[in-house]
């Protein structure tokens, strides 16, 4: 069994319910391996450290245990996944500079963003992933940490991919070159 | 008058932590111990859902509950300073 540390955030429902109503079927439910947040009206974020055989065990049991105790709850984001390069750097400990440098330096080697902006977002997976590679890098990183960037990754763009209903059938494999 | 001390020891040192931080903290609660209160608790906060956290009288693992505390309170600080210090 691994411990796997993780951040589920969710809307209530009711966008004007008090979060602080659902701290003891929570805590009925098998979330007393997690902080609560209650600090926004309508929402809820609860902060994991879970105990499990993966990181996808640890993830969808804690996401069934929310929903018994919050049927009406809809998931937000399960963090961390999408990252800027402080996010990053402060999860690896390293400095932002540090890792802007081996951002610039690496040019087109460097993963590509999901959202290219300021700030430019990544999936957290595919930059530790790209770090894993490097010899210079590969002893920074976790590998519970790999695994709950993964499962997270896939629970975020599955519920955005839903979200687009049927369109979401439609063939984009010609329209884009494959990754 | 001083507060009640959590039952367990290490979240007890978590929750000194806190209130060295400023964090207000407030006992009371069925299965939940009691509540911290981040000092920054407006619309610039940054601790966003965890400006205000639950407590657990007995949670799963009193150590893992303790370094959730921490945390929170260390990411509060630390996006205080960060804000000020920002952009490229």
């Amino acid at each position: 069994m691994k411990e796997y540390e993780f951040t589920l955030k969710f809307s209530l429902q009711d966008t004007s319910s008090n979060p602080e109503n659902y701290i003891d079927s929570l805590n009925a439910c098998g979330c007393d391996d997690a902080l609560v947040g209650i600090g926004r009206t309508g929402r809820i974020a609860l902060d994991f450290t879970r105990e499990s055989m993966s990181a996808w065990k640890a993830i969808s049991s804690a996401l069934a245990d929310v929903k018994k105790a919050i049927p009406d709850a809809k998931l937000i984001e399960a963090t961390p996944d999408f990252v800027g390069l402080t996010d990053v750097a402060e999860l690896l400990g390293f400095t932002r500079q540090n890792m802007r440098k081996l951002m610039v330096t690496n040019g087109a080697e460097f993963p590509m963003p999901v959202h290219e902006g300021k700030p430019a977002l990544w999936h957290l997976a595919t930059v530790l992933l790209w770090l894993k590679e490097r010899k210079t890098y590969k002893n920074n990183i976790q590998e519970t940490l790999v695994e709950i960037a993964k499962a997270n990754m896939q629970i975020n763009l599955a519920k955005e991919i839903r979200s687009m209903g049927l369109e979401s059938t439609m063939d984009i494999d010609g329209l884009i070159a494959k990754a | 008058m001083p507060r009640k001390a959590h039952p367990k020891q290490e979240v007890e040192d978590a929750l000194v932590y806190a209130e060295q931080n400023g964090w207000r903290i407030k006992v009371g609660g069925a299965h939940a111990w009691g509540k911290i209160y981040c000092p920054f608790n407006d619309k610039e906060c940054r601790c966003g859902e965890f400006c205000i956290a639950s407590i657990w009288s007995t949670p799963k693992n009193p150590g893992n509950h303790a370094r959730q505390i921490c945390r929170v309170v260390n990411n509060c600080i630390r996006n205080k300073q960060a804000s000020d210090e920002e952009e490229d």
